[in-house]
């Protein structure tokens, strides 16, 4: 195990960037701070990946390179796997974590109309403010999943779904 | 002795090619880079020709001249190291040692958030790194 | 009751919830990259990546209070002592020598040898004006305005710029005790 520092400086760092792109550089542009966040999250991404598939052989199909963003790359930044993996055998794929770490420090009324997001979406925009905020936040790790995918020779777009909390899915539709 | 190492990314672009010689001979060396990336090519999309190496990191040997013996090694993110010695008794653990170290100097050049995917690598750390690794190049350390 | 011990920074820091150090580098690497092409000017970010660190250090001080059970630091002195080898360890898993006080013991300098922030790092000549751990003096500042501590937090060496260690001065400049939420333990 390498260097370690505690959790709650990703978390701090993670909740700063968000608040800062949201609600001061692009206070009245959600899209634009929603491009931003999500840029940053691909070069992390991007980055992982180099780093993460550095011991193993190269994958051989796009499906075991999506079962490594579920195992060993989650693990390496969750300390645990994606739950359930689903997929409808025409490029789309669902990586659902039952227990999203990101969003469990969050207060959201589980009973709001949580909503599907993607990047792309033309802003159908969230009511509720607390399931807004975790929206911004999640462009987070769907730029992470882009940057470590598109690494691996994977071109894809990366949503996510926040309507079963505290459980969290990413959609992962790759361009074909 | 190495004379040669180079990373070449995605579209075949040249991201760093060092050579180690004295003698006037980088043009021939890029050459010889060059002309690898065929085989490179090759052995990824003819994986039956590679056999017992299917889908493995470490390439072996691409071919041999006359004067050079050319390795290479395909990271999973598709980027290829190419390396060029002047030794005709080369052993397979010192280059495989040789590439995984490579590899990590790799990765951490492209882990400084200033380094932008698919540019050349212009650190000065990762040209360091990869001199020292050069020349301790079959003396069976493990640093 | 007696009074709870205060806990070594080892042992907050052992006991804590811990991530690979990989993610926050290079999350926070990415971070200053995207600042830089939205913001364009250096010291802009300079400015944003301060601010940012005010805010996360205004936030960090009560898990700093809750984990560390360090009661009221009314000394400066001690409260330097206690962000170098406490507050320091517990989040960045690092510490740093309290150096260079000035003859009325307001100034002082935290020296640190290595840092996670930087890992990988290297300036492009383009930032050469960028104070790249930046968000560590905002952090600084932040937490020590709760604990009614007003500073100034410089960098004076930057390892980033070719120095031999990253060295921040830290100057009070007033001490506001009434505003102090917290009630005293005796």
């Amino acid at each position: 195990m390498g260097r370690e520092v505690s959790e709650s400086c990703v978390d701090n760092l993670l909740i700063e960037m968000v608040s800062s792109y949201c609600d001061r550089f692009y206070a009245n542009k959600p899209e634009l701070a929603a491009r931003r966040i999500e840029a940053i999250g691909y070069q992390v991404g991007h980055q992982l990946s180099e780093r993460y598939t550095m011991e193993r052989p190269r994958f051989s199909d796009h499906l075991e390179a999506i079962k490594f963003i579920c195992k060993d790359f989650w693990s390496e930044i969750f300390k645990k796997q994606i739950d359930n993996l689903k997929t409808n055998h025409r490029g789309t794929f669902v990586l659902q974590d039952n227990q999203f770490r990101w969003l469990m420090h969050m207060s959201i009324d589980p009973s709001s109309d949580g909503s599907g997001l993607s990047h792309d979406a033309s802003g159908a925009l969230v009511d509720n403010k607390a399931a807004q905020a975790a929206s911004m936040r999640l462009y987070f790790p769907c730029g992470i999943i882009r940057g470590a995918l598109t690494n691996l020779g994977i071109p894809c777009a990366v949503s996510a779904d926040i309507s079963n909390l505290p459980a969290c899915s990413f959609v992962v539709r790759i361009k074909v | 002795m190495i004379v040669c190492v180079a990373v070449v990314g995605q579209q075949n672009n040249p991201l760093y090619i060092q050579s180690f010689t004295e003698a006037d001979d980088a043009l021939k060396l890029h050459h010889i880079v060059h002309c690898s990336l065929d085989v490179v090519d090759e052995r990824v999309n003819n994986p039956k020709k590679s056999g017992p190496m299917l889908n493995e990191t470490f390439l072996g040997l691409l071919y041999p001249t006359e004067n050079y013996k050319v390795y290479g090694f395909l990271t999973n993110t598709k980027v290829k190291f190419i390396l060029v010695t002047t030794d005709l008794d080369v052993r397979d653990a010192d280059v495989r040692n040789f590439f995984r170290k490579f590899h990590a100097a790799y990765v951490d050049a492209v882990s400084n958030p200033f380094h932008v995917p698919g540019k050349k690598i212009t650190s000065k750390t990762f040209a360091e790194r990869v001199s020292n690794i050069v020349k301790s190049f079959g003396m069976g350390s493990t640093g | 009751m007696p009074p709870i011990a205060p806990r070594s920074g080892d042992a907050i820091f052992a006991s804590t919830e811990r991530v690979n150090a990989e993610l926050f580098t290079l999350t926070y690497g990415a971070v200053v990259r995207q600042l830089l092409t939205d913001l364009e000017e250096v010291d802009e970010v300079n400015k944003q990546l301060d601010q940012m660190g005010y805010n996360i250090g205004i936030r960090l001080i009560d898990e700093f209070l809750a984990k560390s059970n360090v009661s009221r630091c009314v000394d400066f002195k001690e409260t330097a002592e206690v962000i170098a080898k406490v507050g320091l360890k517990m989040f960045l898993g690092v510490t740093a020598s309290v150096t260079n006080w000035d003859a009325e013991g307001t100034t002082c300098s935290l020296v640190l040898e290595d840092n996670p922030l930087v890992d990988f790092v290297e300036l492009p000549d383009t930032c050469q004006g960028l104070y790249y751990c930046n968000i560590l003096s905002g952090v600084i500042r932040g937490s020590l305005e709760m604990v009614s501590m007003k500073t100034e937090v410089t960098w004076i060496r930057d390892m980033l710029r070719g120095d031999d260690a990253f060295e921040l001065q830290v100057k009070l400049l007033k001490q506001v005790p009434e505003v102090y939420p917290y009630k005293d333990d005796e």
